[in-house]
């Protein structure tokens, strides 16, 4: 079949809507599966091999069950969780040396990086962009020290509900299917009868 | 998924989004957690500590709190228990934060590797350059020069034992200097100090030539009091404020009345005032006019009868209003008499004529007639530090001393300038010709700058200070709040990895011990000295800090920011009764303003402090460069501000580049039509013109970033030996080019509709309808 | 822990008549809120940011001649002229009184900017920029608005969340003129301004400094108020959250009364 002539122009409309469709549907996909706050990644190779099974498991499971918020101790008190100071490894580390050769040559780094003055450089695995004002200490205080037992929670189970079970992961992962997307945000603020006006997160 | 409205928003605002992301990867630093290896106590992330300290973007030194997170400065804060400043801030104190982390600062010593101030230098160890210190220092230290901003407290000790250990001298700089200010105060009121201006409780405030609220001696705590002068809490009536200044300066368009005397001329109204008050009987019950006036009463003033010298002090016509001048005189003296308590202030341009300390003397001594002497809304007096060896009047060179230094350096007397934050190459007038002595063979400088300026250029080695937040330090106001006060300045945070700056004091110290002259320095470090001082304050058990121990002590006053006691106030300094035949002798002192420079077609030149920039010591500050000036809303240049009419006359436009010429030079800005300056004034800011340094201070055009001090000739105020910075006459000529302002005004137009846009936006009402505040 | 949550409604008191026009206040806010350096060309292109600014107005010719200053911020209004007209709601008004601007759902429209007869929306045509070392100085609490998107006066929101979360959520009090002043909370132009002709509060607050001049605003016509306040172009009625106190002229001086 022939076009006809004034059917050329219709065909180059219809391409270059096809194609401009495209170039946006292929935007939208990358922005939606890249954007930060749905996760780095599942779970990115940490310059020092550190088992949270081992500190923070339970002990019938062979860790030594420490609290999260006995390193995270910003946790409770300001915005940021923060990863300890490497001092602060040293307060056990100093005695503890390890007792596989892993953990010795592991041990060994943190030491290294005390006595070399150098910080460690973690790898990030949860983010929320920097629009984004997240206060750690108003949600554990939120969901420890409330009136009803689901606000009664120990530290650790509120730290699960975003974080999943750090405890039991030997590299730290994002928890499966747990979005740290606004809507996710909202839901809970919702459920639990918190404002959700957006000066509360964004400044 | 169905395509709700909140749905497709989300995917319109997400591919804007995703394409932004898509363009520009993500920074690689945001993807790493960094673990500090060691966690100080303090440092808890996240969370802000608040320190307090002093502020040393201007003379007054306020207390600040820093706010501090994570080892970085973040914001500058009044604070509130400090009695200069009482919590508020000026324009200049955020500023501190970008000297601390300015992108054009000094990295660590240096020595002059190029001809002389070329400004080529090599980066040197901090060994190599306290060597080559030490060694100048034991060949050349008699005779040697440590020339500083005017320097108070321990530092001010240190720096005059130093210079004296060593066989030179110590001399505190100041650009537009208060020589005359200080010495007409102590002659009227016999009081060593300056003394405390209580605008808070006056109700006629009467200033000449003090821009008090802008640059002054203490503006912060002037803005603070004027507040409470306007409105203040169980004030009955609100503050009168006159203000007799040839140029319409800040605090000249707050006040209710303004009134434009001709330059030079405000000792005469002053005492014109005077001979009024006595005349008609005005003067406050007690004061004694026989004393005063020497046993002649008004005939002691005689000569200064309004009508006598009315057509001197330039009133202009359209103030007048049909009235005649002497008329005007009158009614302020009326005024002045009648709403007391009332309070004289002068300063400013009125100090810096030829004729400047007959002028302050007439001025300061109009508070004797109406009773405000060492009282409530008058003058206030200061009792000096319990501390007796530390300085609290910074020691400050007069113009002949700077002549005299720029002597010894040309006949080799000198042979050692060791300079601290002391711009000379920038501040003195040309005639001085400080530059030119820097030439000379044989002459050493050490600059302790923290950042390249037109002195540390000239420099052969520089020894870049810390900036005061990463500093020890310790201040006694001048002026003192009406109490003695010992202000403390504590590093708040550690300098950047990249920099190794040196303490100034430290160095000093450091240097002293080296050379074997430290019997008068005992002191290790900064610290050290301060921490005595504690000690000794906490001996005395009194004043603001109660504590069990002297490490308690310490402690709080670090915390608080300092030590005051507001008992030893008022009680402890007598007012001072007037010194018999005062006004008799000032009187007889009285003379006419002398200008020099070109006489026909000219103008008083009336050089100002920047709002922001002062003396330009702020001039490298992106901050105080984009605060637009008030008056003018002018940022980032050097403007001429010329008469509105008479610009229009000139045939002279916004803008246009103008070349103004005086006995000592010519300089160009930007010509600024203000609508509010006498006919026969050109005022222009100082701050601006550097040729080294800072690109924020140094990038700009030379036709629109000047140095007004270029203009000065030196000429000096009679008897104080200050310099007159405001006797000179100019010529102001068209070049035919033109470049655009960069000021603030205009920069939001949508509701500048209509002939007088301000009616609508500034409501305005009348003392009687302003009742409950 | 304290549960109940205390409503606020912020609000701002500008004393015309004590405002010195000493640009303290626009050094305060911009080192608080990472407002983005104003270069030389950025005030020859008109396009100078400055979330709180001086107004300068000239009155009469020299020598009878006024220089009358006011600060001019986000108004805060309670019927806001740029809030309908955003697309994509990213301006709104939120429970506590405050004109939000949410950043990350601006799109740049820039229909608000048009909209606002106060001028005090400022758009970010360029990335902002800042040397490296100058980031040290960046206030972590306020988010760094990137191209395309306006900013304005937030009333340092990232202070008054601090100061809910410190003060009540913490510590169960309630917030109150003197702690936000002690626990310097109070917005930055506020806390700096010399003269006090800026006070900030709670409208909801009995005790608030600033109560009385809403109170009076909100229930009495212009004439027939007690205070000196007044609304910025009150004719629009945009129901501002900023009240100013008006500029007194003292002359012609009442004569021949003495004050003790």
């Amino acid at each position: 079949m022939k076009l006809g002539r004034n059917m050329v122009p219709l065909a180059l409309v219809g391409l270059g809507t096809s194609l401009i469709l495209l170039v946006v549907v292929v935007v939208v996909g990358i922005a939606w599966y890249s954007n930060p706050p749905f996760g780095l990644g599942d779970a990115p190779p940490q310059p020092i091999a550190f088992p949270h099974t081992v500190h923070a498991g339970a002990p019938e499971q062979g860790g030594q069950g420490i609290q999260c918020e006995f390193c995270h101790r910003n946790v409770t008190k300001g915005a940021a969780a923060t990863v300890p100071a490497v001092e602060q490894c040293l307060f056990c580390h100093q005695q503890v040396t390890g007792t596989t050769e892993t953990a010795r040559v592991e041990i060994a780094k943190v030491k290294a990086s005390f006595e070399n003055n150098t910080p460690i450089q973690w790898e990030r695995v949860h983010r929320v962009p920097d629009h984004v004002r997240f206060v750690h200490e108003a949600h554990i205080r939120f969901f420890t020290e409330g009136e009803t037992p689901e606000t009664q929670l120990p530290v650790s189970q509120v730290c699960s509900v975003c974080h999943g079970d750090v405890a039991g992961m030997t590299v730290v992962a994002p928890k499966p299917g747990q979005s740290l997307k606004m809507g996710t945000c909202l839901d809970c603020h919702r459920q639990n009868n918190i404002p959700t006006d957006c000066t509360v997160c964004h400044q | 998924m169905s395509l709700t409205r909140r749905n497709f928003l989300a995917w319109a605002g997400l591919s804007a989004v995703g394409a932004v992301s898509c363009a520009i990867p993500r920074k690689e630093q945001e993807l790493a957690i960094e673990s500090p290896v060691r966690l100080p106590e303090d440092l808890v992330e996240g969370l802000d500590n608040w320190y307090a300290t002093l502020c040393r973007q201007c003379p007054c030194a306020e207390g600040v709190l820093v706010r501090v997170m994570e080892g970085r400065a973040k914001k500058v804060q009044g604070n509130p228990v400090y009695p200069v400043n009482q919590g508020k801030q000026s324009v200049r104190c955020d500023g501190g934060l970008q000297a601390l982390y300015h992108p054009h600062r000094l990295a660590g010593p240096m020595q002059r590797s190029g001809p002389r101030g070329s400004g080529q230098f090599q980066a040197i160890s901090w060994d190599a350059a306290l060597a080559a210190l030490g060694q100048q220092l034991a060949a050349n230290g008699s005779g040697m020069v440590l020339a500083t901003e005017p320097l108070r407290a321990h530092l001010g000790l240190i720096a005059g034992r130093f210079a004296q250990a060593f066989g030179g001298k110590h001399l505190g700089f100041e650009t537009l200097d208060q020589v005359t200010l200080r010495a007409a105060l102590e002659s009227v009121y016999q009081q060593p100090l300056l003394p405390d201006f209580d605008l808070a409780q006056a109700n006629y405030l009467l200033s000449f030539g003090a821009d008090f609220l802008s640059t002054w001696l203490s503006p912060t705590r002037y803005g603070q009091a004027y507040g409470q002068f306007r409105h203040g809490e169980g004030r009955k009536e609100r503050g009168i404020h006159v203000q007799v200044e040839p140029r319409f300066s800040m605090t000249a368009a707050n006040a209710d009345r303004w009134i434009p005397i001709g330059p030079g001329w405000e000792g005469h109204l002053a005492l014109s005032m005077a001979q009024v008050i006595i005349s008609e009987g005005l003067q406050a019950p007690g004061v004694n006019i026989n004393a005063i006036t020497g046993g002649k009463g008004a005939a002691a003033l005689e000569p200064f009868r309004p009508e006598a010298v009315a057509g001197k002090i330039g009133l202009p016509e359209g103030l007048l209003e049909g009235h005649s001048a002497a008329d005007v005189i009158k009614e302020l003296a009326r005024d002045f008499a009648k709403h007391r308590p009332s309070l004289a202030v002068g300063g400013g341009s009125a100090g810096a004529h030829s004729n400047g300390l007959f002028n302050l003397k007439a001025i300061y001594a109009l508070n004797y007639l109406v009773g405000s002497v060492g009282t409530a809304g008058g003058v206030k007096f200061n009792a000096g530090l319990p501390l007796n060896e530390l300085p609290s009047n910074a020691s400050v060179g007069s113009l002949a001393d700077w002549k005299k230094v720029a002597a010894d350096i040309n006949s080799g007397a000198t042979k050692l300038l060791m300079v601290h934050q002391a711009d000379l190459a920038y501040g003195l007038p040309a005639s001085v010709g400080m530059v030119q002595a820097f030439q000379r063979e044989g002459l050493f400088i050490a600059s302790f700058s923290t950042f390249l300026d037109e002195t540390s250029a000239q420099a052969d080695l520089i020894l870049p200070d810390r900036v005061y937040l990463e500093d020890w330090g310790s201040d006694v106001p001048d002026p003192a709040p009406g109490y003695p006060v010992l202000g403390v300045q504590q590093p708040v945070v550690n300098p950047l990895s990249d920099y190794d700056p040196r303490s100034f004091g430290d160095v000093l110290l450091a240097v002293a011990q080296q050379q074997g002259k430290a019997a008068n320095l005992p002191w290790a470090t900064l610290r050290d000295a301060l921490r005595e001082s504690s000690d000794k304050l906490f001996a005395l058990r009194r004043g603001s800090i109660r504590a069990g121990s002297a490490d308690e002590f310490w402690r709080t006053m670090l915390q608080r920011g300092g030590w005051w006691d507001e008992s030893a106030g008022i009680r402890n300094v007598a007012a001072p009764s007037a010194p018999a035949g005062l006004l008799a002798q000032i009187a007889g002192e009285a003379a006419a303003p002398v200008f020099s420079g070109p006489e026909a077609e000219s103008f008083h030149l009336l050089p100002f402090s920047h709002n922001s920039l002062l003396d330009g010591r702020n001039s490298h500050l992106p901050w105080a460069q984009g605060a637009p000036d008030p008056v003018t809303t002018v940022t980032w240049q050097t403007w001429v501000e010329l008469n509105e009419h008479k610009a229009k006359e000139m045939g002279l436009r916004e803008g246009d580049v103008v070349k103004v010429e005086s006995a000592a030079g010519s300089i160009s800005g930007l010509t600024y039509l203000n609508p509010a300056l006498p006919p026969d004034v050109v005022g222009i800011p100082l701050g601006q013109g550097r040729r080294h340094g800072s690109e924020y201070a140094s990038g700009r055009l030379p036709e629109e970033s000047s140095n007004v001090m270029d203009l000065l000739d030196g000429a000096q105020v009679q008897g104080s030996g200050g310099l007159a910075w405001a006797a000179a006459r100019v010529r102001v000529t068209a070049t035919g080019t033109s470049r655009r302002v960069s000021k603030f005004e205009g920069t939001s137009m949508a509701r500048e509709i209509g002939e007088t846009p301000g009616e609508r936006i500034i409501h305005i009402t009348s003392p009687s309808n302003s009742g409950g505040h | 822990m304290a549960t109940e949550r205390i409503d606020h409604k912020w609000g701002m008191v500008i004393d015309v008549d004590r405002c010195t026009g000493c640009q303290a206040c626009v050094v305060a806010c911009q080192a608080e809120n990472n407002v983005p350096m104003n270069t030389p060309d950025r005030f020859l292109e008109r396009r100078a940011y400055e979330w709180i600014r001086i107004e300068r107005y000239w009155e009469g010719e020299f020598p009878k001649v006024k220089a009358r200053f006011i600060p001019i911020l986000c108004q805060h209004c309670g019927n806001a002229p740029c809030e309908p007209v955003c697309p994509v709601y990213a301006t709104y008004h939120n429970d506590q009184g405050l004109n939000v601007q949410v950043y990350n759902r601006c799109v740049g429209t820039r229909y608000c900017i048009n909209n606002c007869p106060y001028q005090v929306r400022f758009f970010n045509w360029w990335e902002p920029q800042w040397p490296n070392t100058l980031q040290n100085q960046l206030n972590p609490d306020v988010t760094v608005r990137s191209r395309g998107i306006m900013e304005k006066c937030t009333f340092c929101i990232q202070r008054l969340r601090r100061a809910e979360l410190a003060l009540e959520r913490q510590e169960g009090g309630r917030i109150n003129d003197q702690n936000l002043a002690e626990r310097n909370l109070a917005p930055a132009c506020v806390a700096a301004c010399p003269t006090s002709a800026l006070m900030f509060g709670d409208q909801n607050d009995p005790n608030s400094k600033i109560r009385p001049y809403f109170e009076d605003a909100n229930t009495h016509s212009e004439r027939e108020r007690k205070t000196r306040g007044y609304r910025l172009l009150e004719e629009m009625g945009t129901g501002a959250n900023v009240i100013y106190l008006k500029k007194v002229e003292q002359y012609p001086l009442k004569q021949g009364e003495s004050h003790g």
